[in-house]
């Protein structure tokens, strides 16, 4: 039959033998067209219509994967319109997609720690794997398993039946267990060298990732005398013991190629034009030291929150008792106050906050462990004059009530006239914010924070930002995850290469908040168990040593917690074209909106799950039963936009259908996959 | 003066049968000892049941006649004042026979030249008759517009063993019924065209898909079958030609060929990549060649007249004549045979009878064609002058749209059909055309945004292009041809939150004018959410707009007016 035809696409001369599609040509030449539907395996679907090409001489649209190229014709296929079509066309296709593609706490961790596949080792016992999975973008697993306020579990779908999955103990198990012997393969050490300005969260995690990435060395600057940041000199010895964090840092130590520099201050003791020119490229990360004023007079008198805890820290965890203490202030940082008053001896501490419980920024299990340790709180309570009569202090405050919200969504607090009482205490320290104290000639924005763009965290040509400085006070994971950011640019500015964000979409059936329990999607049979408790030092010890509060969880204990993990994120994540694709051309969910089809999940078959939410109707599966297996058990029922997959009259796919797997091995979207995840 | 009675004829079509045609001629034939007839449908459908009473003096005609004695006996009397008169005369070539006999009567077809077509083919080269049909410069009646000859050398020139022909009797357009009409009422014809097909194309199977909602249709085509077989003439060449009729389930997709082929097959109507084109790889793989009733209807007159006289009527780019069902908002609905280039004003308002300045548009081509302004009616109805406009002609369905239509809203009502009829494969066609209606939607609720707007109009190009077959590449046109020559009321509803015709419920309220009210209470008798207080003040917020008091009250004092903010219950609808 035929001939073979001359033609080209995109200006390039092809031929194509006979019988052969625009598409078999333009792959056999690496011109690459996306295509879901098409599948060698079977004949043409031409369903999705992502492979369009342009025939140039008609104007017409054809799918590649079927059109056969006419002599002497011209096609396009990558040309801004042809690309808008390709867009478009995955832009309905997500538009009537519903699934999850990575599961919500995945996507809650500000790190995007692959957090389901490190519980999910750990349900398995293989504590290693779980500790290389969370390495991946965690490098501080130790201190973090500890201290992170865990945004993960908070968009846990398990919120919905009881308490959220456990999963910050998962990594402070894998950690504790193989820490000390585990390392990473890090990619071979470079002759080049980056300068970290601040040895905290982010400026390690910098050092890290250059190093494991890039190979790159890199010497850090701190200001204070040994490395660890707030971790040291910020967090106190109860929720984070100094041991813990000399073992995550010798880590480092190991890794090879860091080091470090200790009592040195950038704008005193070094410039950054020294460092720019010493180095091939400047991380700042000099985080928030700076208390924010209470704006009340005679603040002078109090302590600053941060400083206190920082000499408590310098002084190995000791400290003068401060007597009558209260502490002003609803965040972390004046629950470490209040908390490390109580181990100093002081019988007699409050917490002032100018709104009530629920407006605290702090953490619920910090505010709770502190009433544990007897800590007084007085809500809707606001300082208004601090003076000292007879050496004691006298702190005037004002009883509020709360207005109208303000723009942090939190209703603000009006003062109530007339209110005023006087208290009287030993100590009084101010914790209600901190600043970035960012030395003259580093450029700041209004905030006073560290100007970096939000894209690469870069400042100017070589200097990057991360942290705490860039963002304002936030958390360790946070940190960690802007440091990573920041060397994944200076390796791609370094390599001579665009700084690309790796485009992600995800596709999310909602926030739990949001969904009823039938809205969830279980997979197999998950336990019912109740979450598990991490075992506590006893009252008193909490009360009068610095001993770590909590302890680590026994590998059983989170063993049989992975048994509650409901595995949300998709089967087909790794492998489903529709994201792939929709990456890579710019495709996105919620670019086109209006009505999903939503129905139940098909899981009555032992080991396949038929998730019709997900399907994008290419025709492939039914093609497959059909044309490959002979059994043509699938079929596409239903009109218009309700089409939908599935076997005849509703019927559940027979159990052989267990040993072929065919369909589901050609699925592109896993609208029908294996049921169990390994 | 007394006429003699000769015989009568009851118009037993599906149009006279659900006007009451069975019970007319039971009545009649009780009442008269003249022969009663049941024939077929002569068009004007909005006066079923017809009785035409042929006498020795000529033959008279009764319009809505019902079993009543009354009606009975004024048609047996020849009553002058109950006399039925046309309003245009009968002059079409293709339905010449329709009412003169009864449908399956193969003698009478046979005494009004019936088969004389299918003798001159036989006794012509197969390739000659191809030719003829050429010259005779028909194109395909189902919308297509493919020269029909050029469809049959293709199928000719084939050499397969094996070769199929198909009859495309889908007919989906909603308000379409040109081939039901001409398969009910002129079965013979439409078979006698095949047969002429098979022979000049050498196809010895043939197929008629015919949608199941058309029992009479079916029913008359398989008398007509049987008869034909009788007689021994559906024997060409030797070979005795089996005719199958497959009836569809009534998916609108089944009528594009390679979805009708799947149906064929047995499976399901879907539409594949062309080429390969069915003349190469149809039905299980073998050439075949699919047309429309019509088109197959057309061929004894183009076999007995010759192709000169056939093509004596009508344009260059369209010869001969074309059925339309007219409906919509003229008083004389009904099916119409009209030379190809009459103007749309002289169907409209000469044929059609509509007052002008009644209309504002005209759909052509069903839920899959456009709208054309009245500013346009002069346009000649051809092929390529509908397409320049952003119409089509289809098969046939002219809809007349009225100045209280909303194009908005027509446009919305016709992707509602089409988006519901998508086969689900073309992703543009399936999700496309759906959100393309959300917009509609939305827009008609009230709810509409100039970025609908923009949206509407690049995504019909998409759907246009990103689908593989007629159904989403024509699904946009409505919208787009309403976007083109109506944008204002796209303006009016998404920027003033207006409906200029005041149809969408979201956007009026209905006021009573107290001068004119005489507070005769039929408004608030007829309100079935009672909506209307005891002082007669409409409560918008309740009124669901359906209209019963504007239709109710006889002094005209309800009416829309424009409004609609307290109107809830549509904008909650998902």
């Amino acid at each position: 039959m035929g001939q073979s035809v001359t033609f080209s696409i995109d200006g390039q001369t092809m031929i194509a033998e006979p019988g052969e599609t625009i598409l078999a040509v333009a792959t056999r030449h690496g011109i690459v067209i996306p295509t879901l539907c098409h599948n060698q395996k079977v004949s043409k679907t031409t369903s999705c219509f992502v492979c369009v090409v342009k025939h140039a001489e008609s104007g017409r649209w054809l799918p590649s994967c079927a059109a056969l190229p006419q002599a002497g014709q011209h096609y396009d296929s990558s040309t801004d319109e042809v690309r808008n079509m390709r867009r478009a066309a995955l832009d309905l296709l997500l538009s009537e997609h519903t699934g999850d593609c990575e599961a919500p706490c995945t996507i809650a961790c500000p790190a995007h720690a692959k957090v389901e596949e490190y519980v999910r080792e750990g349900r398995k016992g293989d504590f290693l794997e779980g500790l290389r999975i969370i390495k991946q973008r965690i490098p501080l697993p130790l201190s973090i398993g500890r201290v992170c306020p865990r945004f993960c579990e908070k968009d846990c779908r398990r919120n919905l039946w009881d308490l959220p999955v456990a999963i910050n103990d998962f990594k402070r198990l894998a950690a504790d267990l193989h820490y000390d012997t585990y390392m990473e393969e890090c990619a071979p050490l470079i002759d080049r060298k980056v300068a970290i300005v601040g040895g905290g969260p982010a400026g390690l995690a910098a050092a890290y990732y250059l190093r494991r990435e890039g190979g790159l060395s890199s010497h850090i600057f701190e200001m204070m005398p040994r490395l660890g940041g707030m971790l040291r000199y910020g967090i106190p010895e109860y929720r984070l013991p100094k041991a813990i964090l000399d073992r995550e840092l010798a880590h480092f130590d190991r890794m090879g190629g860091i080091t470090s520099t200790c009592n040195v201050r950038l704008g005193k003791d070094i410039s950054l034009d020294e460092l720019k020119s010493k180095y091939d490229a400047v991380v700042v990360a000099i985080g928030c030291w700076k208390a924010s004023p209470m704006r009340c007079e005679g603040e002078e008198l109090a302590q600053d929150g941060i400083r206190w805890l920082r000499q408590i820290a310098l002084d190995d965890a000791t400290g003068d008792n401060p007597g009558r203490t209260i502490v002003i202030g609803g965040g972390n940082t004046a629950m470490d106050c209040v908390r490390t008053a109580v181990r100093l001896g002081s019988g007699n501490v409050a917490c002032f906050y100018r709104r009530t419980e629920k407006e605290m920024p702090a953490e619920a299990i910090e505010i709770r462990e502190a009433k544990e340790e007897g800590v007084r709180f007085e809500f809707l309570t606001a300082p208004s004059r601090l003076r000292r009569e007879n050496g004691k202090l006298i702190l005037t405050c004002i009883r509020m009530t709360l207005g109208e919200p303000d723009a942090s969504g939190r209703r603000r607090p009006v003062p109530q006239e007339g209110s005023d009482f006087d208290v009287e205490a030993d100590t009084v320290i101010a914790a209600i914010g901190q600043a970035t104290d960012a030395p003259e000639g580093l450029k700041t924005n209004r905030w006073g924070d560290v100007d970096a763009t939000k894209e690469e965290l870069r400042m100017d040509e070589r200097v990057f930002a991360a942290g705490d400085c860039v963002s304002g006070a936030a958390t360790v994971v946070e940190a960690v995850a802007a440091g990573r950011k920041a060397a994944l640019a200076i390796l791609d500015q370094l390599a001579g290469r665009p700084h690309l964000e790796p485009p992600t979409i995800n596709v999310s059936r909602g926030h739990w908040r949001s969904m009823s329990k039938d809205d969830v999607v279980l997979l197999k049979e998950v336990s019912s168990a109740p979450r598990l408790t991490l075992p506590h030092i006893p009252l008193e010890a909490r009360r009068t040593t610095f001993g770590e509060v909590t302890g680590t969880a026994s590998a059983e204990s989170v063993i049989a917690e992975g048994a509650r993990c409901f595995e949300c994120s998709c089967t087909a994540k790794n492998t489903c074209t529709l994201k792939s694709h929709s990456e890579a051309s710019g495709a996105k969910p919620g670019a086109v909106g209006g009505m999903k089809v939503i129905d139940p999940v098909d899981i009555r078959h032992p080991s396949i799950v038929h998730d019709r939410n997900k399907c994008i109707k290419c025709g492939i599966c039914i093609k497959i039963c059909d044309e490959v297996i002979g059994k043509s058990l699938l079929g596409y029922k239903k009109r218009g936009f309700v089409t939908v997959v599935g076997p005849a009259f509703g019927a559940v796919l027979p159990d052989s259908c267990g040993e072929c797997m065919a369909c589901v091995d050609e699925c592109p979207v896993g609208a029908l996959d294996r049921r169990f995840k390994n | 003066m007394t006429m003699n009675i000769q015989s009568i004829r009851v118009g037993v079509s599906s149009c006279g049968l659900a006007a009451g045609a069975a019970d007319v001629m039971t009545k009649l034939s009780e009442k008269c000892s003249a022969p009663v007839m049941g024939v077929g449908c002569i068009g004007h459908c909005y006066a079923e049941p017809l009785v035409e009473v042929v006498t020795d003096e000529g033959s008279v005609m009764f319009g809505n006649v019902s079993a009543a004695d009354k009606d009975i006996d004024a048609v047996l009397s020849l009553a002058e004042d109950r006399r039925f008169h046309m309003g245009r005369p009968r002059t079409g070539k293709l339905t010449r026979l329709i009412g003169r006999f009864e449908p399956t009567d193969i003698d009478a077809y046979e005494q009004h030249g019936g088969f004389t077509g299918l003798q001159k083919a036989l006794a012509m080269d197969r390739h000659a008759v191809v030719e003829q049909v050429k010259a005779s410069g028909l194109r395909g009646r189902g919308g297509g517009g493919f020269p029909t000859g050029v469809k049959w050398g293709l199928l000719a020139a084939q050499t397969a063993p094996s070769k199929v022909l198909i009859c495309n009797a889908d007919e989906g357009d909603p308000g379409a019924f040109m081939d039901r009409s001409l398969m009910e009422s002129l079965p013979y014809q439409v078979l006698e065209g095949m047969f002429i097909a098979a022979h000049a194309t050498g196809a010895r199977r043939v197929f008629i898909y015919c949608r199941a909602e058309y029992p009479v249709a079916i029913r008359n085509l398989k008398v007509a079958i049987a008869r034909i077989r009788e007689r021994g003439f559906n024997v060409i060449n030797g070979d005795e030609l089996e005719v199958v009729i497959k009836e569809g389930a009534g998916a609108f997709v089944c009528g594009e060929e390679t979805a009708l082929i799947h149906s064929l097959e047995g499976k399901r109507g879907m539409p594949r990549f062309r080429p390969p084109f069915p003349t190469e790889s149809g039905y299980f793989g073998e050439p075949s060649m699919i047309s429309n009733v019509e088109t197959f209807a057309n061929i004894p007159l183009i076999l007995q007249e010759g192709a000169q006289a056939f093509a004596a009527v009508g344009t260059p780019g369209g010869r001969g004549t074309k059925l339309f069902a007219l409906a919509g908002d003229v008083p004389r609905p009904g099916l119409i045979e009209v030379p190809m280039g009459i103007t749309l004003a002289e169907i409209i308002y000469d044929i059609g009878g509509a007052p002008k300045g009644s209309v504002k548009a005209v759909q052509t081509g069903g839920p899959s064609g456009g709208c054309i302004p009245a500013s346009m009616f002069d346009t000649p109805v051809d092929y390529d002058s509908l397409i320049s406009l952003g119409a089509i002609m289809g098969s046939g369905g002219l809809i007349v749209i009225g100045q209280n239509r909303c194009m908005v809203e027509t446009a919305r009502y016709f992707l509602d059909f089409t988006h519901r009829e998508s086969c689900g494969k073309c992703t543009f066609c399936r999700v496309g055309s759906k959100r393309m209606f959300e917009a509609l939607e939305r827009i008609t609720r009230g709810l509409g945004s100039e970025t609908d707007v923009t949206f509407l109009e690049d995504m019909a190009t998409k759907v246009i292009n990103g689908s593989l077959c007629g159904l989403g590449r024509t699904a946009p046109n409505p919208v787009l041809a309403t976007l083109r020559f109506f944008r204002d009321e796209f303006t009016a509803h998404v920027v003033h939150r207006q409906c200029p015709a005041l149809e969408c419920a979201a956007l009026v309220d209905v006021s009573i004018n107290k001068v004119t009210c005489t507070e005769c209470g039929l408004c608030i008798k007829n309100c079935a959410v009672d909506a209307i207080s005891a002082d007669y003040i409409v409560d918008n917020r309740i009124c669901t707009r359906c209209n019963s008091c504007i239709e109710a009250c006889p002094v005209d004092a309800v009416s829309r007016i424009p409004g609609g903010t307290g109107f809830h219950s549509a904008k909650e609808v998902g």
